[in-house]
């Protein structure tokens, strides 16, 4: 067992200085995708801003608290990115192609060599941002820190970096069903945009569906509310860990199942 | 100009008969597209809510749910992005092709572009501008919009989209320069849907702001035919952006030229 763990290492470490070499070949490029996502990202923060100037504050957040709230969600979004972002392949191309074929038939885990198979630089501008909104909100004393809430982020932010994953994952294996599932999975994955903002100005049934079908909302606004509020309690942070958990069985069962039906493209 | 009609109408059609092909995928984008306007229709509500006045940037509650959604028609119709075409083209070498035929590729371009206009302003534009035209009048208690101003909107929705086509062909040129394009284009777009109004209305820029951005072309690709479509001009104003719209169609066709002529001849395509 403690064998395996350190080939998978090994493995992951050639991956990763493969993805160093990439961005180091192509600058140009890389420092593109950056700019992308970085800019998308602080588009949303300049329109935050002129709201503002029209508003004191917003159902009760103020604008320091909801730049929190936004930055605080890109931080999982961007490790799952940075990561995972293989598995859109599996939705739309490498089921329908048969290129799955050679995850089929080398002796390792299916999922890891899906998702070691690439690792995207462009969500670093996703990271970049996320983590640049927490520390200003962090000067600005906002955010309450204590060693309780220190730990409960680290495991916050990976519950929900584990949730987009879950999510993707599910959605992405419904391609071995309907061979081409990139459509289902992009809708899902846009759900993620209800959760920037405080959930309660959203109609009952979005707020429902994003809270607890796509539950985006435990991965952005509801654990940014117990850093920024006395009174939320730490359980928003365990209901989100059962929910990562949860949904990663249930997405990591419907994956294994669907290699088991996989039928490779014929020629 | 029969002639011309015959070269490029093709391009047009056959454009149109291609968008037809790929159904799922169009409906996908419109169900997508619309959930961005749907969590700007709930964040402006909020807002609003909480606003001590009943008018923001200009715009009351209910002019602002009829900007959030013709934006989007006005949007979705106009702005066809056919630097994706460039890029494809010259990442694929199939440009060099297009430079032996005896047609003007920007011409191609646009026309096919016109092809998706008409099919993207059948299958979600009229409907969404019909349904929203409808709710203005029954639950908003607005009353429908004059023929004078739906007129006057189209107008300057058709030059919206030469002002739009013509700019993205000189943006499109960067593809000749680096070949992953994605993150210029997410670049491009993140920028646009904030210089053309379609995040914020212009008006809520400080007024700074808003002399720099009569400046530039941006404007008038997609704020100013909303701002016709909910009479916000009157006649002096609304001759003067009109012409405006007129003169950015005229200054960017000639540079287009400019750049197009500079960069083809520095081409080098491998292979064939």
């Amino acid at each position: 067992m403690v064998k395996k763990v350190k080939r998978y290492f090994r493995l992951y470490k050639v991956l990763i200085s493969q993805f160093f070499k990439v961005i180091l070949q192509s600058k140009v490029d890389f420092l593109m995708g950056l700019l992308g996502f970085f800019l998308t990202q602080v588009m949303g923060i300049a329109f935050l801003y002129l709201v503002f100037e029209q508003i004191p504050s917003l159902q009760g957040w103020t604008l320091d608290q909801l730049i929190f709230i936004y930055g605080f969600a890109q931080i999982p979004r961007g490790i799952d990115h940075l990561l995972t972002d293989n598995i859109w392949m599996v939705a739309w191309r490498l089921v329908i192609n048969g290129d799955f074929d050679r995850y089929m038939l080398r002796p390792m885990n299916i999922f890891f060599q899906v998702i070691a198979e690439k690792l995207q630089p462009d969500a670093l501008g996703e990271l970049l941002i996320g983590a640049i909104l927490v520390v200003i909100s962090l000067g600005k004393g906002i955010v309450i820190v204590d060693a309780g809430r220190i730990l409960l982020f680290v495991v916050s932010v990976l519950a929900g970096a584990l949730i987009y994953t879950s999510i993707k994952l599910f959605f992405a294996s419904l391609a071995f069903w309907v061979k081409i599932s990139g459509p289902f999975l992009q809708v899902a994955y846009e759900m993620a945009n209800f959760a920037k903002y405080p959930t309660e100005i959203y109609a009952k049934a979005i707020r429902f569906i994003i809270t607890w079908v796509i539950p985006f909302a435990f991965v952005a606004y509801l654990p940014a509310s117990f850093f920024l509020k006395q009174e939320v309690s730490a359980a928003v942070i365990g209901i989100e860990y059962m929910i990562a958990v949860v949904f990663w069985c249930i997405a990591y069962a419907v994956f294994n199942h669907g290699t088991k039906v996989y039928e490779s493209a014929g020629n | 100009m029969k002639k011309k009609l015959r070269i490029y109408l093709p391009f047009a059609s056959n454009e149109l008969k291609r968008q037809m092909a790929y159904k799922g995928a169009f409906y996908l984008f419109i169900f997508i597209s619309l959930f961005g306007s749907f969590i700007q229709y709930f964040l402006w509500m909020a807002i609003y809510g909480s606003a001590e006045n009943s008018v923001l940037g200009g715009l009351t509650r209910e002019e602002m749910v009829v900007y959030i959604f013709m934006v989007y028609v006005t949007g979705s119709v106009v702005m066809i992005s056919i630097s994706d075409w460039v890029s494809d083209d010259v990442v694929k070498g199939t440009v060099a092709m297009n430079l032996i035929k005896p047609i003007d590729y920007r011409m191609s371009l646009i026309s096919r572009a016109m092809g998706q206009v008409v099919y993207r302003f059948l299958v979600p534009g009229v409907f969404i501008w019909i349904g929203l035209e409808i709710y203005k009048v029954t639950v908003l208690g607005l009353s429908v919009t004059g023929v004078t101003n739906v007129l006057l909107y189209l107008a300057s929705c058709i030059m919206s989209f030469f002002i739009y086509v013509l700019f993205d062909f000189c943006f499109g040129m960067v593809a000749f320069f680096t070949t992953y394009i994605f993150g210029m284009l997410m670049a491009k777009e993140a920028l646009l849907s904030f210089l053309t109004g379609q995040l914020i209305p212009l008006s809520f820029f400080p007024e700074v702001v808003q002399k720099v951005f009569d400046y530039l072309p941006f404007s008038s690709m997609v704020y100013t035919p909303v701002m016709i479509y909910l009479g916000k001009y009157s006649d002096a104003q609304l001759c003067f952006v009109l012409a405006r719209q007129a003169a950015w169609v005229v200054i960017l066709y000639v540079l287009g030229s400019l750049i197009w002529k500079q960069v083809t001849k520095r081409l080098v395509v491998l292979g064939g």
